[in-house]
């Protein structure tokens, strides 16, 4: 049986003691860690630059619309706007008390027998309604009934386009006046009437009020 | 005792490598991947704000069509409206236009006066403003003032008559004198 001797033992030794020397180690790992890092943060460069790229293009895709954006919600508003105003002046148009017709009313009422003298109006602040206060002369056999045949007609008349109308003497004298109605001397009486009406949502912008202002009574 | 010094040596080694494998994990997280990741998630999330953008865009131009379309009668009834006014101070113009006026209707020596002008309380009708004019009118019949009347209020919609004032007139009978109040709507310019 041959026998075996290892001259060279220390030698063998040493090498392998430098084969495993842990900081040799530690540097190849260390490399190697380095080199799978760098290659993952090469693919995370090569991601960003991609992403990179598309911002740019959509940046750009932005630049081009933006100015229409802009200018479409510039548009919108000041349309919004013009819708808003016009809703609101249509609505001061139409809330709007037409006298025309009022004073057409009036005219149907006065008889032959009645004058006026004195019609003074107002519409109430946010259009609550109108007041008006009626002055004038009525002759006849019995004048406080002419006023009041006037009164009756106001009311009748108006009820008709307005709404909760009222009629009411403010004052109602005799005269010592005598007037000559037809040839028949009549006794006067003076009278002022308040008038308050809502104005009613029947009450729209009328033709030209009939020619002939006093249309006679039955 | 060669053994020891050995150990001591690997350990050495041992925690220096350890010590170069935090310092490159540490140079690595933080002067390399974490601003390169960073730097990417706000361009992420700016590419986001901007795609929304561009995408509520669209919907915003096909609304602002969408409206224009419905507020063309809204549109053309404003444009309607400003073009009752003319260009100008309207103490300037609007008494000239009613005495043109009543004149057109046979009522003539009406004068208008300025009482006073504010501006609306209303924030929709912040760039109008109100005035309140005075219109006398010396002499003229009832009927005519009743055709008169309703012909402007016909005719000016921007206009109201607030207050009334008729007198009979004590020498001429068939007569009355007028007395207006009336409140105009005008652009301010």
């Amino acid at each position: 049986m041959p026998l075996n001797l290892n001259l060279l033992h220390e030698e063998i030794q040493e090498q392998r003691q430098r084969q495993r020397d842990p900081l040799k180690i530690g540097v190849m790992a260390l490399l190697l860690l380095g080199g799978i890092f760098f290659a993952y943060y090469m693919w995370n460069v090569y991601r960003t630059l991609e992403i990179k790229t598309r911002l740019s293009a959509v940046e750009h895709e932005w630049a081009k619309v933006e100015p229409l954006v802009t200018s479409a919600q510039k548009r919108s508003a000041e349309l919004n706007d013009i819708i808003k105003t016009t809703r609101v002046l249509g609505d001061y148009i139409e809330n709007r008390f037409f006298w025309a017709p009022f004073l057409q009313k009036v005219s149907r009422c006065v008889a032959p027998n009645t004058q006026l003298t004195t019609i003074q109006g107002s519409v109430l602040d946010d259009n609550k309604g109108v007041s008006v206060s009626i002055e004038g002369a009525a002759a006849g056999r019995e004048p406080r009934a002419a006023a009041e045949d006037l009164r009756q007609m106001l009311v009748e008349q108006l009820s008709q386009s307005y709404r909760d109308v009222k009629v009411e003497f403010k004052g109602l004298e005799d005269l010592d006046t005598i007037a000559s109605v037809g040839g028949t001397s009549m006794a006067m009486a003076h009278f002022a009437l308040s008038v308050n009406f809502n104005p009613g949502a029947n009450s729209k912008p009328a033709a030209s009020p009939a020619p002939n202002g006093a249309a006679p009574r039955r | 005792m060669n053994t020891s010094t050995f150990q001591k040596e690997q350990i050495k080694k041992i925690s220096v490598s350890a010590m170069g494998f935090v310092f490159l994990l540490y140079v690595y997280f933080t002067f390399f991947l974490g601003p390169l990741n960073r730097s990417r998630d706000g361009m992420l999330t700016k590419m986001k704000d901007i795609q929304a953008k561009i995408d509520s865009s669209k919907g915003e131009m096909n609304k602002a069509s969408a409206l224009e379309h419905q507020a063309k009668a809204a549109t053309t009834r404003f444009t309607a409206l400003k073009a009752l006014n003319s260009e100008g101070a309207p103490i300037a113009w609007f008494p000239s236009r009613i005495k043109v006026f009543f004149a057109s209707n046979q009522i003539d020596k009406a004068v208008a006066r300025l009482e006073n002008s504010n501006p609306l309380k209303e924030p929709e009708l912040s760039g109008w403003a109100k005035y309140n004019w005075n219109i006398d009118i010396p002499q003229a019949d009832y009927a005519t003032l009743g055709k008169a009347l309703a012909d402007l209020e016909n005719a000016e919609p921007l206009l109201s008559i607030t207050k009334v004032a008729i007198h009979a007139q004590p020498d001429q009978g068939q007569f009355q004198a007028i007395d207006l109040v009336v409140t105009n709507f005008i652009q301010k310019k």
